[in-house]
């Protein structure tokens, strides 16, 4: 297995589009590495340069400490699942399974063990003599592992490989992954843009918007101590809940203060922002960190907007300052819509960003 | 390290030369001989006859006039020689000007060369230049072949009912190709090879007779009956295509809001598919607008615009730089349109098959 | 309720057949008339009107049958792959999608869209002594003062070879485009996972991209084989009748050259069946040993 390093990475299309900006990125020896964030941010450009499917712009990838950023694809040793499969339709699946090794000349005992293996890994076996367009799109997708796997490659990289795939299949799939990554220890950089494919999965993500790193972190990290604005909002459902507040000192205290409420912070979150040189900030809070207590310890009241229970617990809407607040709440007491309710916030739990910047304040 | 990526850098910049060299050969055997015949046609019929042929034809041709043993002694100045040619000796003033229009391509009237006769009193020879007309065989092309306007006329009625016809008849079984499952779709498919299968020309014959019957013969809907034949084969396969890669779903959708198969087609497929339509109808443009044998067989009185090129090339009165002048002027359209088709190749050619 | 939805069924049962049967008539009336009619004659005697077979009997005694076989048959063989290959080489350039590729098309594809007796002239007036390829050869310092390439002289094989490559020039525009069409038509993360798995640009090619592309190969093979053994205009423009001869131009030759001949109608007649019958078994060999009627990854 090896380490992958990205140094100053940036590709550019034209003069115009930056793809990927200036991206730095060490991953580890077997580690399983998600890339995150909404279309068009630049994921897939940048696994396609670490394939070689792509000419990198400026920077260097190292493979091992050696540079490959010159190395055509077929010298880098990697293997890729395409979001599509490319799944090569005039094979079986086992040709296709078998061809890589084929071209890396290797024996045709040794091809054929290998190849039973990764069959058996993803639970081929049966579909080993059958053509591509005889499988369904969840069978192609095994086949395009499988092939991937076969290579023993010393990165496996997978472009949305269960987008395509419907919402029961894709988790299930996501769990064999997990396992088949545990067996293999392959190191592993895996694209989505859906955040809690990459929560499940990842053992450290890297969020990306507009070709830059926006953070990089352990699932923990990125949704606990999210580094922006952007990041507490993508990560998490319901996201982030966001409010404008503004900062006073009174009695050797710092408030936040709203229209809504003007509560006294607990001494860890008054030192972040002792030095803190503007009045207006941005507070963020997780809907599971705003909760309902009893009208004498809340910090303010007001009325449920909607509430949806959820089975395991509920989610409440309310109205702050024109914009919809939600609140994740255990399932009981019930909270009926237009009933008032009294909240505070979990202290420890709360994180403030920069109204400019939109980066945390530590 | 940083050495071995020079030596990448250099590498690749070498394939990339070499690409590209083979790439301007290419375009060199491709254009090379077009090239000669574009400039051909741009030549007087003098240069055209010399050897070696200029490469790019003469912006002005330069004239000496001295007294020659008939009246007056014409030279002119040959560009591969280096110095003046005699090549008229007369007093027929007339007769001169019309030379240097006809061979020469100098647009020169008896009052010019009066003007020069008069400066040969001061000096003798005297030396003139005039401008050449680079159009001149344009011109000549359509005064002296009587046929060429009413042919170009006829060649585009041609066309045009060509295009309406295997358009029309060839586009809805193209659509029927791309959206139906039919018993005889596969005979449909080959018969693109069936139709190609019997020599055009050895049809042309009976045809004389079938559109005479018809009254058809000599008359340009005859004519595009006999192209349509090769054509709505082909029509079937490019609109099919076109068809198939429009998503059926987008019709479907439009049924679902209460429009019917026809009107969702009109209103949804057919918008979409209209520039690739487009294409397919240039293509066969293309086909009809060169085609000149059986044109030869089947026209009497009426030809098309592509078999008088081919009389003024292998007729009596034939010049190459006339007959290149013809030739340039109907591919003028035709290279219209290939600049406009090659957009569409993927859309026309990627559907169909065997 | 039941029975407008049976008829609901049947039109949309016969759409297509009503949207494919103007096609069929088409090709009846203009096509299938006219063949039949000639295929028939070739079976008549045309004096007495019986039944005879003296057209082929003429055909295939006819000395210059054997000549025009073996023409057309070298003109096929070489034409065909020659062009296929080449117009190969040129749409896989064109695919690379360099910067010029858009104009690069559009040159490559000029030569289908100049008429062919343009064409024929173009190269009639380069390869006479006097020609514009001699010019040429000329000015690039190949030919010195004073000497020629006497071109349209010379050896049967000579002629074959200036044929085959005018012809080339023509037509190979019409395969390219074909071929880039299935070459476009191929998503590129196929090509592209054969190379992260290993493969090299012509490993690729060969084990990828022209297996996926062979429905292609095969219909623009078999366009093109039609109309190769089918080759005449060009022969005729540059050597003449009788020359050179070549099945097609044999056809022509007693049509228009000598129509008035005793024998003319019926060796006409003769060499159109004889083209045909031609024309289809090649057609229908090529696709069997290409496996076009056996392929099994159906779709
Ligand atoms: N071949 C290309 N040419 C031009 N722009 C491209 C190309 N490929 C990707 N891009 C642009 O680069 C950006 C990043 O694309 P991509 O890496 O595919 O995003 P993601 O996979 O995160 O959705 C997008 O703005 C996209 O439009
Ligand atoms: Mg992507």
């Amino acid at each position: 297995m090896a380490t992958l390093e990205l140094i100053h990475v940036t590709k550019r299309f034209g003069k115009k589009v930056v793809a990927v900006d200036d991206f730095s990125l060490r991953v580890e020896d077997g580690e399983f590495l998600v890339l995150l964030g909404p279309s068009g941010c630049g994921k897939t450009t940048t696994l396609r340069m670490i394939a070689g499917l792509e000419e990198v712009t400026e920077g260097r990838i190292l493979i091992d400490g050696e540079d490959v950023t010159d190395l055509p694809p077929r010298k880098r040793n990697v293997s890729m699942v395409f979001q599509n499969y490319a799944v090569w339709p005039h094979m079986t699946v086992y040709d296709n399974i078998a061809y890589p090794l084929r071209l890396k000349r290797v024996d045709k005992k040794t091809i054929d063990e290998t190849v039973r293996e990764a069959a058996r890994m993803t639970k081929i076996e049966e579909l080993l003599d059958r053509y591509p367009s005889q499988l369904s799109g969840g069978q192609q997708q095994r086949v395009a592992v499988a092939r991937a796997l076969a290579v023993k490659p010393k990165l496996f990289l997978m472009d949305e490989p269960l987008s395509n795939l419907d919402a029961k299949l894709r988790v299930a799939t996501r769990t064999e992954l997990k396992a088949i990554h545990e067996k293999t220890g392959a190191t592993t950089i895996f694209v989505t843009h859906d955040q809690s494919e990459a929560m499940s999965l990842a053992d450290r993500i890297v969020i990306m918007r507009d070709g830059k790193i926006e953070q990089i972190g352990t699932p923990d990290d990125v949704y606990h101590r999210s580094a922006s604005i952007f990041v507490a909002d993508f990560i998490g459902t319901p996201p982030t809940n966001f409010i404008d507040v503004e900062v006073q000192v009174r009695d050797d205290q710092i408030h936040l203060v709203n229209p809504y409420f003007d509560f006294p912070l607990n001494p860890e979150n008054a030192a972040k922002l002792r030095d803190y040189p503007k009045r207006e900030l941005i507070l963020g809070v997780r809907p599971e960190n705003i909760v309902l207590v009893s009208e004498d310890e809340a910090i303010f009241s007001t009325q449920c907007l909607v509430s949806e229970p959820q089975g395991s617990h509920q989610i409440i809407a309310i109205e702050l300052d024109g914009k919809i607040i939600k609140i994740v709440a255990p399932a009981y007491p019930k909270v009926r819509s237009g009933e008032t309710i009294h909240l505070n916030f979990k202290q420890e739990a709360i994180a403030f960003f920069d109204k400019d910047t939109g980066r945390r304040i530590e | 390290m940083s050495t071995r990526r020079q030596w990448l850098k250099i590498l690749r910049g070498a394939q990339m030369m070499l690409f590209y060299l083979v790439v301007i050969t290419l375009v060199f055997v491709i254009i090379g001989p077009v090239f000669f015949v574009v400039s051909l046609s741009f030549l007087s019929a003098r240069e055209a006859y010399s050897y070696p042929l200029p490469l790019l034809p003469a912006l002005t041709v330069r004239y000496q006039l001295t007294h020659g043993e008939r009246g007056y002694m014409l030279s002119v100045y040959d560009r591969v020689e280096k110095e003046y040619i005699p090549v008229l000796d007369t007093d027929d003033l007339e007769k001169m000007a019309t030379y240097m229009r006809s061979r020469l391509g100098t647009s020169v009237t008896v009052q010019d060369i009066e003007a020069q006769i008069a400066r040969l009193q001061q000096e003798d020879p005297v030396y003139f230049t005039k401008r050449a007309n680079l159009l001149h065989n344009y011109t000549t092309f359509f005064q002296i072949t009587r046929d060429a306007v009413p042919s170009l006329i006829r060649s585009l009625q041609i066309c045009a009912l060509t295009i309406l016809i295997s358009l029309s008849i060839g586009g809805m079984a193209g659509y029927a190709f791309a959206r139906y499952q039919f018993a005889g779709r596969d005979l449909l498919k080959f018969s693109a090879l069936f139709v190609r299968m019997f020599p055009g020309i050895a049809i042309a014959l009976p045809m004389v007779i079938i559109l005479a019957k018809m009254g058809f013969y000599d008359r340009p809907i005859g004519l595009s009956l006999v192209y349509a034949v090769g054509n709505i084969a082909l029509t079937v396969w490019i609109t099919a295509s076109i068809f198939m890669g429009i998503p059926e779903s987008l019709e479907e959708a439009a049924e679902v809001f209460g429009a019917t198969r026809l009107q969702a087609f009109l209103r949804i497929t057919l918008p979409l598919a209209l520039p690739g339509l487009a294409a397919a109808a240039m293509y066969a443009f293309l086909g009809a607008w060169n085609e000149t044998v059986a044109a030869l067989i089947l026209t009497q009185f009426n030809p098309t615009f592509s078999v008088v090129v081919y009389q003024s090339l292998v007729g009596a009165t034939g010049q190459i730089n006339l007959a290149a002048a013809g030739g340039i002027v109907m591919a003028i359209p035709t290279v219209t349109f290939t600049y406009f088709i090659r957009r569409y190749i993927r859309q026309m050619w990627g559907g169909v098959t065997l | 309720m039941t029975a407008q939805r049976k008829s609901a069924h049947l039109g949309k049962r016969i759409t297509p057949y009503l949207l494919v049967i103007p096609v069929f008539i088409y090709y009846l009336i203009f096509w299938v008339q006219p063949v039949l009619q000639q295929v028939i004659r070739s079976f008549l005697d045309p004096t007495t009107g019986q039944l005879s077979l003296e057209s082929y009997r003429l055909v295939l005694t006819d000395p210059d049958f054997i000549p025009a076989l073996r023409n057309t048959a070298i003109i096929v063989v070489i034409s065909v792959t020659m062009e296929f290959f080449i117009a190969l080489f040129l749409a896989l350039i064109i695919k690379r999608d360099f910067w010029g590729a858009s104009i690069f098309l559009f040159l490559a594809m000029l030569p289908m869209a100049l008429p062919p007796v343009a064409v024929g002239a173009m190269w009639k007036t380069g390869l006479t002594t006097n020609g514009w390829l001699n010019s040429l050869l000329h000015y690039v310092g190949f030919l010195p003062e004073g000497e020629k390439i006497y071109w349209l002289a010379g050896s049967t094989w000579k002629m074959l070879a200036l044929i085959i490559i005018i012809d080339a020039w023509q037509v190979i525009p019409s395969v390219m485009i074909i071929l880039l069409a299935g070459l476009q038509n191929i998503p590129k993360e196929l090509e592209e996972a054969g190379y992260v798995f290993g493969g090299n640009y012509f490993t690729v090619l060969r084990k990828i991209t022209l297996p996926l592309l062979r429905p292609t190969i095969q219909t623009a093979v078999v366009l093109r084989l039609i109309a190769a053994i089918q080759i005449w205009l060009i022969v005729i423009v540059l050597v003449g009748f009788s020359r050179l001869p070549v099945l097609v131009e044999r056809i022509v030759y007693y049509h228009e050259e000598v129509p008035r001949l005793n024998i003319s109608p019926q060796m006409a007649a003769g060499y159109t069946m004889i083209v045909t019958v031609i024309v289809s078994l090649a057609a229908l060999i090529y696709l069997r040993l290409s496996g076009a009627f056996s392929r099994r990854e159906g779709g």
